[in-house]
């Protein structure tokens, strides 16, 4: 679900960069100290493998990507200020490789789905470990891909409204929240459902080796 | 011979890429374009493909929304077609510049956890493309006819343990190299 660069305003962008370096800042306090030769591979590795997932995209008419995230998994292994890190940087690959994405919308895609979407997850599958772990990975992850999704659809809605011309017509996104917010979350929702299978696997994957707790 | 250092090139890049978007005009745009054209030298032409390639889906999925809506008004908006267009391949086109001309890892210097974390990532990700050739090459030597979805369904299942596996070993041994020159200290 990148938002490519172009299609946001600077009243858009620049708010979300002055949030996106306060969370940053936030994620990365004492990150030194956290990543050491253990959880340092672990890491790489499974961003690595997002950053793989989010290249096979398929657009999407209203304006944006559909693709697997891979944010869940790095929320549930690692945490929600590593995962967020993490997939920032993956983001920042995507872009700067790939034109995947863009540096302007970096801040709004960061805290999209690194942010909210690693939150979802983590919030997601602490509420519901205890009933079944298996569903609550699961549901976890499809909420780490609907939840960006809302997000993405509501900023890209929000620019014929705060960027126009004197006569009404679109300067950046052309399509409203009518548009957005159904173009994005109908594929989602089916994609999270991929989303959610994956991230199973690979949480099994991580237990079976006793990364997790 | 370069004059900038890749921290310079990173700086340059980051302050010229919001322009494009404080610009309303396609001529200006367009102008900006064709001098980032000029600029680019012998690669131009490569840096423009690759960035056609990169935003010809999305671009085309709205530009294409937008002509439709037009055409259901009785209105195309012409303007912002040429207006969006040349903004998203201007921007794209100065990142591919930008990364045809600078080294990541270089630009990152004084930055080591950054650093650190690109140099496994991208390690990672060469693994993930190695292991998947290797593997498909494997599965197509051993079936001469078509194979049933289930042997597919067991193949992708091996392959991506194998692929992980492979990868945390290669990522382990990366780690430990940079833990053998300090990096961890």
């Amino acid at each position: 679900m990148h938002i490519p660069d172009g299609f946001l305003s600077p009243q858009t962008y620049l708010p979300a960069t002055l949030m996106a370096v306060g969370a940053w800042a936030w994620a990365a306090r004492g990150l030194k100290s956290r990543l050491d030769e253990t959880l340092l591979p672990r890491l790489a590795m499974v961003t690595a493998l997002a950053y793989g997932l989010g290249l096979v995209m398929l657009p999407l008419p209203g304006g944006t990507s559909a693709h697997l995230i891979g944010v869940a998994m790095l929320a549930l292994l690692f945490g929600w200020r590593l995962a967020f890190l993490a997939y920032s940087g993956v983001l920042l690959l995507q872009a700067l490789l790939f034109g995947a994405g863009g540096l302007t919308a970096l801040p709004v895609n960061a805290l999209a789905m690194g942010f909210i979407g690693s939150g979802a997850a983590l919030i997601v599958f602490r509420l519901l470990r205890r009933v079944n772990e298996a569903f609550a990975v699961l549901f976890a992850a499809w909420a780490s891909v609907l939840l960006p999704g809302i997000v993405v659809a509501l900023v890209l809605g929000l620019q014929p409204l705060i960027a126009h011309k004197p006569d009404g017509s679109p300067l950046f996104f052309p399509f409203g929240w009518s548009i957005t917010l159904p173009a994005i979350l109908i594929p989602h929702a089916f994609i999270g459902l991929a989303e959610a299978a994956l991230t199973l696997f690979v949480w099994r994957y991580a237990k079976a080796r006793k990364w997790t707790s | 011979m370069d004059i900038m250092t890749p921290r310079q090139k990173l700086l340059l890049y980051l302050a010229v890429l919001p322009a494009p978007t404080l610009i309303h005009q396609p001529a200006l745009l367009a102008a900006g374009f064709a001098f980032a054209l000029l600029l680019a030298g012998k690669t131009r032409w490569r840096i423009l493909s690759r960035s056609l390639i990169a935003i010809l889906a999305f671009d085309l999925s709205v530009s294409l929304g937008v002509v439709l809506v037009g055409l259901w008004q009785g209105r195309i908006d012409v303007d912002w077609l040429l207006l969006a267009n040349l903004r998203v391949l201007l921007m794209a086109y100065l990142g591919f510049w930008f990364i045809a001309r600078c080294e990541l890892l270089a630009a990152l210097e004084g930055l080591p956890t950054a650093r650190r974390l690109v140099t496994l990532t991208i390690g990672q990700i060469r693994t993930f493309e190695r292991v998947l050739g290797d593997f498909r090459l494997a599965f197509d030597s051993r079936n001469i006819a078509r194979p049933r979805l289930l042997d597919r369904r067991h193949h992708a299942g091996a392959q991506a343990i194998a692929l992980l596996d492979k990868a945390m070993a290669q990522s382990t041994e990366v780690a430990q190299a940079l833990r053998s020159r300090g990096a961890f200290d």
